[in-house]
């Protein structure tokens, strides 16, 4: 009886434990977006102090709506705490994007680009969203963004 | 993917990694053999060792008039509750109710019954109206109101397991159970419930036994070492109030409810949850309902699932101890050990709901200064913001894990203090322990593989 209550507690953990059945769901989000060259790409924050070695990252990030849908489907961006983060999402209707917990909102319409820029100063996962989309009762996410601690 | 947890959630958990996940499984473990091994011979916990706060604060906390101003204001707040959802924006960030309902009555009111006692209950607005009418109604009558129905033993918790299932229910699969009019409505049909409730069966009994948000605010204060007796505040051993609890029909299911709902709301930002919703949402399309009704019946039947499987696990837990002899029956011995669930499901709320309750918690700095999205600015609080800064990814962690643990051995102590108290042979005691520990350590690696698979 003790063996089987062992067996049993040992199988519960080693069904419980996380990394085989996570990896299909790892490659399904999509890292970093590439970083691109062009108009969105700014320099690093500026680099007059001389105490921090390391200038913070900049993370840029494409999302395209078309159609009421995110061409393939609501990505997640994965940036670090103190990241400069830039997103831009391009949309073939008007529409209100709005990143929650930061609590930023901008507009985009054909031709004119959604541009969120900001500092990913706070950890955790935040959704953006399409506010066209959940005023018409529509799955309204567009992205997720994933602060991860530094 | 979908997007379904409620909108006042803007800010969810990063999922443990994996190597404190392996630590904390590890520790516990450790701590259950451990603890079997050093945990006392003789049962404890049984007894209450109950005494009054010295000098007369334990009097002066619980008087007459002091009750009343708490009864008050717990019924004030009721009334701008369902005032603001009914006539303030409906937004549900920009509004006083949602947020309310959710965070502040919901989540801030669990750590204030395990720290101070049975809270709920001083506060309860129904309570109040309810000893209020009675008092005037008797005056008029002249005390010839007629006596209140004995509680039915039958009903035992359900009415508590059906309320606590039905605000999981408008929390976790309603789409629209963020709006402020439909938290209005609800709070409103669930007084009116409450007061016919309270008419038949008296105001106390039905507090003590049915009312769902009483009965559940009342197992956590079970854990605290604050208890109010015959009106006086005292202090009793800590996790001795759980031992005392009588437990009846529908205290499994209320407790399978209570672990099984958050169980469902961590599941559902999970890759195998969201990885087969739409499938499921897809076929109920195809029946023919509406894409919100086809993901809406999705989110039940995932609620349903989570909490039969709690209930299935800890039953197959209780048929494990009954193997071992002793003579009782296995509704006995579920309902003997019920209480041990209490540790775990405080857990399960802590663990999940701790930053929700941190930062839109928060939310109500400037929601009390402008309750109604109107514009107003009542204490000059209304530009406060939250800061979402308050509490980092790796506190989060620890955090949650130290709540999980604590969980576990307060469950475990129980578990052995109840045995020991049950069976009269040590041999049988210390068998059907066994079984308590494999559903404890289930029930915490569920917990722990939760933690680690938050939008994951």
């Amino acid at each position: 009886m003790v063996a089987a209550a062992l067996v049993f507690a040992v199988v519960a953990f080693v069904t419980a434990w996380p990394g085989n059945d996570d990896e299909p769901q790892r490659s399904a989000a999509t890292t970093p977006a590439e970083t691109e060259t062009g108009e969105d790409s700014v320099e690093p924050q500026p680099t007059t102090e001389t105490e921090p070695p390391a200038p913070p990252k900049v993370e840029v990030a494409r999302i395209d709506i078309r159609g009421g849908a995110v061409a393939g489907g609501p990505k997640t961006i994965e940036v670090v705490k103190g990241d400069a983060v830039r997103i831009v999402v391009t949309a073939d209707a008007a529409d209100e994007i709005h990143l929650h917990g930061y609590d930023i909102s901008r507009s985009a319409a054909p031709g004119q680009p959604a541009r969120f820029r900001f500092k990913a100063d706070a950890e955790g996962a935040f959704e953006i969203e399409s506010h066209v989309a959940e005023d018409a009762g529509l799955d309204a996410l567009v992205a997720r963004l994933v602060v991860a601690p530094s | 993917m979908i997007s379904f947890a409620h909108g006042l959630v803007a800010r969810s958990d990063l999922p443990i990694p994996e190597w404190l996940f392996g630590w904390a499984a590890a520790m516990v473990l450790v701590v259950s053999f451990v603890a079997l091994a050093v945990l006392w011979p003789e049962p404890k916990l049984q007894r209450e060792h109950w005494r009054p706060l010295p000098g007369g604060l334990g009097r002066a906390l619980a008087s007459r008039p002091v009750e009343i101003v708490y009864g008050a204001i717990g019924a004030a707040l009721l009334v701008v509750l369902v005032y603001a959802g009914l006539r303030g924006t409906q937004s549900s960030t920009a509004n006083l109710a949602p947020t309310f309902v959710y965070v502040i009555f919901w989540l801030a009111f669990v750590p204030a019954s395990v720290l101070f006692g049975d809270v709920f209950k001083a506060f309860n607005p129904w309570r109040a109206i309810g000893r209020g009418v009675g008092w005037v109604a008797g005056k008029a009558a002249r005390g010839s109101l007629p006596a209140p129905l004995a509680y039915p033993e039958r009903l035992g918790h359900w009415p508590a397991a059906a309320g606590i299932f039905a605000f999981a229910v408008m929390e976790l699969v309603a789409a629209n159970g963020d709006q402020p009019q439909t938290v209005a409505i609800a709070t409103l049909v669930y007084s009116a419930l409450t007061f016919v409730a309270m008419a038949l069966y008296g105001v106390e009994t039905w507090i003590a036994r049915g009312e769902a948000f009483s009965v559940y605010f009342n197992l956590f204060s079970r854990l605290s070492s604050v208890e109010t007796r015959g009106g006086v505040v005292g202090l009793r051993r800590p996790l001795a109030g759980l031992a005392d609890l009588k437990a009846g029909a529908g205290t499994v299911p209320l407790l399978a409810v209570m672990i099984g709902s958050v169980t469902f709301d961590g599941l559902s930002e999970a890759p195998v949850w969201t990885g087969v919703a739409p499938d499921i949402a897809r076929f109920f399309g195809d029946v023919g309902l509406s894409p919100q009704n086809a993901l809406e019946l999705t989110f039940l039947v995932g609620l349903i699932g989570a909490i039969l499987l709690v209930y299935g696990f800890y039953r197959l837990g209780v048929l494990g101890a009954h193997s071992v002899g002793g003579g009782f029956s296995t509704d006995r011995l579920a309902r003997a050990f019920v209480h041990t669930l209490v540790p775990i499901a405080l857990a399960y709320v802590a663990a999940h709901y701790f930053t929700l309750l941190l930062f839109q918690g928060q939310a109500l700095g400037f929601l009390a200064s402008d309750p109604l999205g109107d514009g107003s600015n009542l204490f000059g609080t209304s530009d406060s913001q939250i800061d979402y800064t308050l509490v980092g990814a790796n506190a989060t962690w620890y955090w949650q894990v130290g709540f999980v643990i604590t969980g576990h051995v307060a469950g475990l102590t129980l578990a052995h203090d109840r045995a020991l108290a049950m069976y009269d042979r040590a041999k049988l005691a210390v068998r059907s322990q066994y079984w308590m520990l494999a559903v404890m350590v289930g029930f915490t690696s569920l917990a722990l593989w939760l933690l680690s698979q938050a939008n994951a």
